[in-house]
């Protein structure tokens, strides 16, 4: 782990530049911890795959004041714990998608790029638990990680102007769902009825950093029922965390 | 209670929004943070007024909108100088003004800078999100439906007793090139020291499609071994990162909270509100400082 400067109001701390569960463990569970000491001068963090980012108030503290809280902290809440015991993840999911063409927009050019069936690729999509590595790009868009090498697909040649909200796409080696409507090039394969971005509740963001996700596969019908429930205040959330 | 909306803007200008300091401390959810691009010009406008420093104040890009003034208020104008003018009649800026119901706001011909900021004495009825009024980057109409401008769009303020006039000395025109200091940036050490030359030594312009999201810098081509991935990481703001293509985007305030290219500087925070300032076309040089 390094700390260093980044411009003159945040700290970048680096972990090991890597794309792994493990480390992305340690940045989950030191921004926790940072956030959990509920320091003022601290004003935000942006944890991500493998680097924290934390912002603060010079006229709060130095630069170098800084860094030995940091070191304080990350050596309290590591100390607890040995590295292989942080815990790995906060929450899990089950998010329903329904792979139906009318919303899989790129899933039958994708089975034919890849030379298999649709349904294979909703097999494949569907029997690997994924990581939230990190939040980004829109308000609420989780980077989930990592697909099973056959899915790895590159992004779209050139970008859609508008994916509706709720489109599971595909990029690299990433999922993810589109919080709302938005430009993107991301290969999309389905979508979920849940919403995972509720601007007017009080927890508005569907996941964290940390989360575990698996998709199910539904059919058009349950999905329009799912839909329904939710417009009309029916659905279970609580069905979501099994 | 009022029934009337105060501002009726007739015509919306180029890029009109409704800002104030911003929503700081939900990077971590993927929430850019937003607010005035010219956070010193913002904050003295409303002090003008006798406002809040973090209310909304109404930002004005390049070509000013008409606004029909149905309540009297006092305003204040600050920031780029786009020709205020009530009733056809030129109004001073950097001090508090008058305005009697009924008068039409317009803006006339750039004299110089590129962003204006209108504040107006009193409590908004606005709708937050995140305890900010300015103007989401996504989903805009949902979340804060009231902050981006357009024709007919209307905005409700409960004016407050008038104060006693305030005025402060307008600032010396902004100029057209500038020299920002900046610091380096996490991934200065990716680039070769004749690259970091190279972007030290040039003059940028400020690319037409540049916004409050981002100003692209046009100039020659840096260099630079682009395989050396970097993994996406946090974004603060003044970031300057280097595209694939070797051109730098300097990240303004509504750029997404991560991004995967390499940084190769960070401004200096007290250098923003000048660089909020410059238009497209105008020029940049960047100084090295630590």
């Amino acid at each position: 782990m390094t700390i260093q400067p980044y411009g003159a109001a945040a700290i970048l701390i680096n972990f090991e530049q890597k794309i792994q569960k493990e480390i992305n463990a340690q940045v989950i569970e030191l921004n926790k911890a940072i956030l959990a000491a509920q320091l003022s001068g601290i004003t935000y963090t942006i944890p991500t795959y493998c680097s924290l980012t934390i912002g603060y108030d010079r006229s709060a503290f130095s630069y170098e004041t800084l860094c030995l809280l940091i070191e304080n902290i990350k050596a309290a809440a590591f100390a607890k714990e040995t590295n292989s015991s942080i815990p790995l993840e906060d929450k899990r999911l089950t998010i329903p998608v329904c792979y139906d063409e009318a919303f899989g927009l790129d899933i039958a050019a994708m089975a034919q790029e890849k030379d298999c069936t649709v349904e294979e690729i909703i097999q494949l999509h569907t029997s690997t638990e994924y990581r939230v590595y990190m939040l980004g790009f829109l308000p609420g868009f989780a980077y989930m990680g990592r697909l099973p090498e056959a899915l790895a697909c590159p992004r779209r040649q050139s970008p859609r102007v508008r994916i509706p909200a709720k489109s599971v796409g595909l990029a690299g080696y990433q999922t993810g769902i589109y919080p709302s409507d938005a430009p993107g090039g991301w290969q999309i394969i389905g979508q979920t009825p849940v919403p995972t971005f509720m601007p007017n509740q009080e927890d508005a963001f569907l996941f964290q950093a940390g989360d575990q996700v698996q998709f199910q596969a539904i059919s058009k019908k349950d999905f329009l029922i799912i839909s329904k429930d939710i417009h009309s205040n029916q659905f279970n959330w609580s069905s979501l965390y099994v | 209670m009022y029934n009337s909306s105060t501002l009726h803007f007739l015509k919306a200008g180029l890029w009109t929004t409704v800002q104030d300091q911003g929503r700081i401390g939900h990077q971590a959810s993927g929430v850019p943070v937003s607010g005035a691009m010219d956070q010193g010009a913002a904050q003295l406008a409303n002090w003008l007024v006798g406002n809040d420093k973090n209310n909304p104040v109404i930002e004005i890009t390049l070509l000013g909108p008409s606004i029909q003034i149905n309540q009297a208020v006092q305003i204040a104008i600050t920031g780029a100088n786009l020709s205020p003018k009530v009733d056809n009649v030129p109004i001073p800026m950097y001090e508090t003004v008058a305005i009697e119901k009924g008068a039409i706001l317009k803006f006339g011909r750039i004299q110089n800078g590129c962003r204006a900021y209108l504040a107006v004495g009193g409590q908004w009825f606005i709708q937050k999100w995140l305890a900010s009024a300015s103007a989401a980057t996504t989903s805009t109409a949902k979340l804060t439906p009231d902050s981006l401008i357009k024709k007919d769009s209307l905005l409700t303020i409960q004016a407050t007793p008038f104060i006693e006039k305030r005025s402060t000395p307008a600032p010396p025109d902004y100029e057209s090139a500038i020299v920002v200091k900046v610091l380096s940036g996490p991934e200065f050490s990716h680039f070769s020291s004749q690259t970091i030359a190279h972007f030290f030594s040039q003059t940028y312009t400020i690319a037409n499609d540049s916004n409050r999201m981002g100003y692209r810098l046009l100039g020659k081509e840096l260099s630079f071994d682009s395989k050396q991935e970097v993994i996406s990481s946090g974004i603060v703001l003044g970031t300057i990162q280097i595209s694939n293509a070797g051109q730098p985007i300097l990240l303004m305030r509504d750029a997404q909270t991560t991004g995967g290219y390499p940084r190769i500087a960070v401004v200096l925070p007290e250098e923003l509100d000048r660089l909020a300032q410059l238009k497209p076309g105008e020029k940049i040089r960047f100084c090295f400082v630590g």
